[in-house]
């Protein structure tokens, strides 16, 4: 028994040893603290003190994937369907490689629930049958025209009359230009199901439609959207 | 005979009610209402977005599209019945209405 407890206790030690001296981490760590931590927060958390009309997102509660998170550090939210560029492109400040030590840092600290959150959201969701998957193209688009496309526009570009008819002062929240977004199908499905605010967002800018849609009828919107709208 | 039916339609445009519904902070005020058959119901928008209103009830069928802020639109209640009025990019957003006759 007391062998366990110290093979326990050593293997506790070993792994928080690891964690700090990772060269990667700890270069991560600083750089996150000197220019990440300013928006997102000492612990991934939004500081609520900004003004800003887009919250940066709460990191902890990310839908983004490293390989996602690395990219939008890189070329910012702009990049990828954001209206205004308040979460700026790295890439003139910092390499690839350095880059990479802020997403394995991000990831590691505050993100590393995302997989497992989108794969028991996906659990939990119900799953088409095989005649239920040929339609879903035309289910999707129907929803899309009637719903998607009044804030986010016919073409998904976020041109709509939703951004014409709004008053476009500072605290308006501009719809995302569904053709440039990196989200994958699953991502896509789950965002839109349950919305902004659950995935990080301080603001439910973009609505849980789980109320209004079933699951079948959101992953067939999704499924439109990666295969009609994006074009990344 | 025709003289008859215009003043009845006359008459029952006199007795027509408006109901005034505002869309603030992402909700319709009122939440329920009670109308008759030839009431108007207007929409206004006091949020500083666009909104949208419609109903799926087939006797009652309408959509005023998208709703700029500031602007009125308006429906006339066709048919008796219950239905609900909702916004098609705020999921939250119900009314739940009962017209009679």
């Amino acid at each position: 028994m007391k062998i366990i407890f110290l093979v326990l206790i050593a293997t506790l030690l070993f792994s928080s040893q690891e964690k700090e001296y990772s060269p990667e981490y700890e270069l991560g760590k600083k750089l996150y603290s000197d220019t990440c931590a300013a928006c997102h927060g000492d612990k991934g958390i939004p500081n609520r003190e900004l003004k800003l009309a887009v919250r940066p997102r709460n990191l902890n509660k990310t839908i983004l994937l490293p390989e996602q998170i690395h990219k939008i550090i890189k070329n910012g939210a702009r990049e990828y369907g954001a209206h205004s560029d308040i979460m700026p492109a790295f890439k003139y400040l910092y390499d690839d490689k350095t880059i990479q030590a802020i997403t394995t840092y991000v990831y590691k600290e505050y993100a590393n629930q995302t997989k497992s959150r989108i794969n028991k959201a996906l659990k939990e969701s119900d799953s088409l049958s095989k005649d239920e998957q040929k339609e879903m193209l035309v289910i999707g688009k129907k929803i899309f025209d009637k719903t998607c496309a009044k804030c986010h526009g016919e073409t998904g570009n976020a041109d709509s009359l939703y951004v014409k008819g709004s008053k476009l002062d500072e605290n308006f929240i501009y719809p995302y230009n569904l053709t440039k977004i990196r989200l994958n199908e699953d991502q896509i499905f789950l965002f839109a199901k349950f919305g902004s605010y659950f995935w990080g967002s301080d603001k439910s800018d973009m609505p849980a439609w789980n109320k209004k849609y079933s699951d079948k009828e959101l992953k067939s919107v999704a499924k439109f959207i990666q295969e009609s709208i994006k074009k990344n | 005979m025709k003289k008859i039916i215009l003043s009845l339609l006359t008459m029952s445009a006199l007795f027509a009610t408006e109901h005034v519904v505002d869309q603030k902070n992402k909700t319709f005020l009122p939440g329920t209402m009670k109308v008759k058959v030839g009431d108007t119901i207007t929409f206004k928008n006091s949020d500083p977005f666009s909104h949208n209103a419609y109903t799926d009830d087939e006797d009652n069928e309408f959509d005023v599209g998208m709703q700029a802020t500031g602007t009125e639109t308006h429906m006339k209640v066709k048919k008796e019945g219950e239905f609900h009025i909702e916004c098609a990019i705020h999921p939250n957003m119900l009314i739940k209405v009962k017209a009679e006759k």
